[in-house]
């Protein structure tokens, strides 16, 4: 008969692509309580006689997270559990209701900062990991009908979009968009910017 | 990233991304490789290269190589590393979502079988029989990227 | 020669070294041996599974073996192996691990050519040649191995010490409107996503937009 009750409101927590399985602390007074987590995917379940693996960063963690990032890494449903453990003492295993799939993730618009450097116009994006990359729309004030896009993959420093006419006013929004998973965030507030130089310098 | 690319295997047309599959294997291979130590024989290159299919036949391979290996090869592949366990379940699941892609050229019937990809197939099938199961599934996950290099 | 008596420590760290598909066989010289050590060389394609000497590579005392030549279908896989034999003594067999050349070859950054006018730059990028036996063999691009293959080019405004950074598919990059009589350095990098090899950034090569006439 198990002495340690099961960890109870397991959920999970998934922004971005990264994934993090938690659970509320079981409390036995004067007893450092730890807890192991396991996954069972599609897979798992359909051929390979239900088994579940462990997560080996948690197990026996006295933490109540676990980042499942590396672990859910296919596009199918899994399953998730976790137990408690005092001394030699276990739980019965805790299941986080129903399944999980990476595509339920929120999808968060990215950090934007635009720039004006001469006639050129630049952008610097957050990186919100591997899984992430980043449309980007930009256009002439005024010319909304001519919006056009990039799409950025690695952001590392100043990314350039484009070269802009003298004295004109651009703006940019971007939004995250996931490929694994085909879906893309809201956009970021939009941000306008302006050239050097006076838009007579078109005229002449 | 993961980059999704149009896979083009005859007349079947498929969105996929073999990035992550990839990675699972880079982060494992040396691991799963050093389990083999057969170099005489190979599952998927010898005697003939899957670089000789013609192009109609590529989507047949393809997808029956896919069944090969969920139905056949990860599940004989369970290690004492735990590590390597987690990534052969990334991969697994991975190859599971795929083949429903694949399934649905099956479906429509841009997935035909020829000659030549029959007669591969049971190549490769009588080679993995040539060995005992888990030395015949270890050797087949250690080639996996045979199988992702002619795919890409 | 007769059965030599094997219990020479082992050749160590026996890998490929791979850039551009020029594969090199290295390895260090068995622990404890000073001079003297000679090595015999032999590689095998993964499949086929017979051994093959390389007879260039037998009594060396380099401990490197160019294997380029044997190993340049990159649509197979290899393995290379080495023995030690030190009066009259010998050590067993090393082997790599599996050689992959498309997968574990290191690739060269593209080179660049600069040229400038009062107000661009104009950027050429070459990507590196597949290693070939001879000049006179056809010269393949890394290109044609690698389809999918980008180049990240970083320009630097040497004034504002300002830098940015293009993603671009094809290997010509116009960068109009700068400011005249401002020296831009350049440098480049190679991004190929399947399989995932990036190369190093290339040396900067700086040049100056010409003075307003």
């Amino acid at each position: 008969e198990a002495l340690l009750p099961a960890p109870q409101n397991i959920s999970i927590l998934s922004t971005n692509m990264k994934h993090f399985l938690t659970w509320n602390p079981v409390i036995i007074h004067g007893e450092t309580v730890r807890y192991s987590v396991e996954f069972q995917g599609e897979y798992e379940r359909d051929y390979a006689n239900e088994s579940w693996i462990p997560i080996s960063e948690c197990s026996l963690t006295t933490a109540t997270l676990c980042n499942v990032t590396e672990d859910i890494s296919a596009p199918v449903a899994y399953r998730l559990c976790v137990r408690a453990q005092v001394g030699a003492t276990r739980s019965p295993w805790g299941a986080l209701q129903g399944f999980f799939n990476r595509a339920t993730t929120s999808l968060t618009p990215p950090l934007l900062k635009v720039v004006a450097d001469g006639y050129h116009l630049l952008v610097e994006l957050e990186d919100l990991g591997p899984a992430c990359q980043f449309h980007v729309l930009y256009w002439q004030k005024g010319q909304d009908s001519k919006v056009q896009q990039k799409v950025m993959k690695e952001v590392s420093s100043v990314a350039h979009l484009d070269t802009m006419e003298a004295g004109a006013e651009y703006c940019v929004k971007a939004q995250t968009h996931v490929e694994a998973i085909n879906r893309s965030s809201s956009f970021s507030p939009t941000q306008c910017v302006r050239a050097q130089g006076d838009t007579s310098m078109w005229l002449v | 990233t993961a980059g999704n690319k149009i896979f083009h295997f005859g007349a079947c047309r498929v969105s996929m991304s073999m990035t992550e599959i990839r990675a699972g294997f880079t982060a494992i291979k040396t691991n799963i490789q050093s389990r083999d130590p057969i170099r005489s024989l190979s599952i998927l290159s010898h005697p003939h290269s899957l670089h000789k299919v013609k192009s109609p036949d590529r989507c047949c391979i393809t997808h029956h190589l896919f069944d090969f290996y969920v139905d056949k090869v990860f599940k004989h592949c369970k290690t004492e590393d735990s590590f390597v366990n987690r990534k052969i379940s990334s991969i697994a699941n991975s190859f599971l979502s795929l083949r429903r892609k694949l399934r649905q050229c099956h479906e429509q019937n841009n997935c035909v079988c020829g000659e030549e990809s029959t007669e591969k197939l049971k190549q490769i099938l009588a080679n993995y029989e040539g060995l005992n199961v888990t030395s015949a599934a270890m050797k087949s996950l250690g080639e996996l990227d045979i199988l992702l290099d002619w795919m890409e | 020669s007769g059965e030599l008596y094997c219990s020479l420590p082992n050749p160590r760290n026996v890998h490929f070294e791979s850039i551009n598909m020029k594969n090199v066989l290295h390895w260090s010289a068995p622990a404890g041996t000073g001079n003297g050590v000679l090595y015999k060389v032999k590689y095998l394609v993964y499949g086929v599974g017979k051994w093959i000497r390389k007879p260039e590579c037998r009594n060396i005392n380099t401990t490197w073996c160019d294997l380029s030549s044997e190993t340049s279908d990159y649509e197979e896989q290899y393995y290379a192996s080495v023995k030690a034999f030190l009066n009259g003594m010998c050590s067993d067999w090393v082997e790599t691990t599996r050689f992959n050349p498309l997968t574990d070859t290191k690739i060269d950054p593209p080179m660049i050519s600069v040229s400038s006018t009062d107000n661009s730059i104009s950027i050429i990028l070459t990507a590196p040649e597949k290693w070939k036996r001879s000049p006179e063999e056809e010269s393949i691009s890394l290109l044609q191995v690698y389809p999918g293959l980008q180049y990240n080019v970083s320009v630097l405004n040497k004034k504002t010490k300002k830098r940015w950074l293009f993603s671009i598919s094809n290997n010509t990059l116009v960068v109009p409107w700068l400011e005249p009589g401002t020296a831009y350095c350049v440098s480049a990098q190679i991004h190929v996503t399947t399989p995932l090899l990036d190369s190093g950034f290339s040396k900067e090569h700086c040049i100056a937009t010409l003075k307003d006439k």
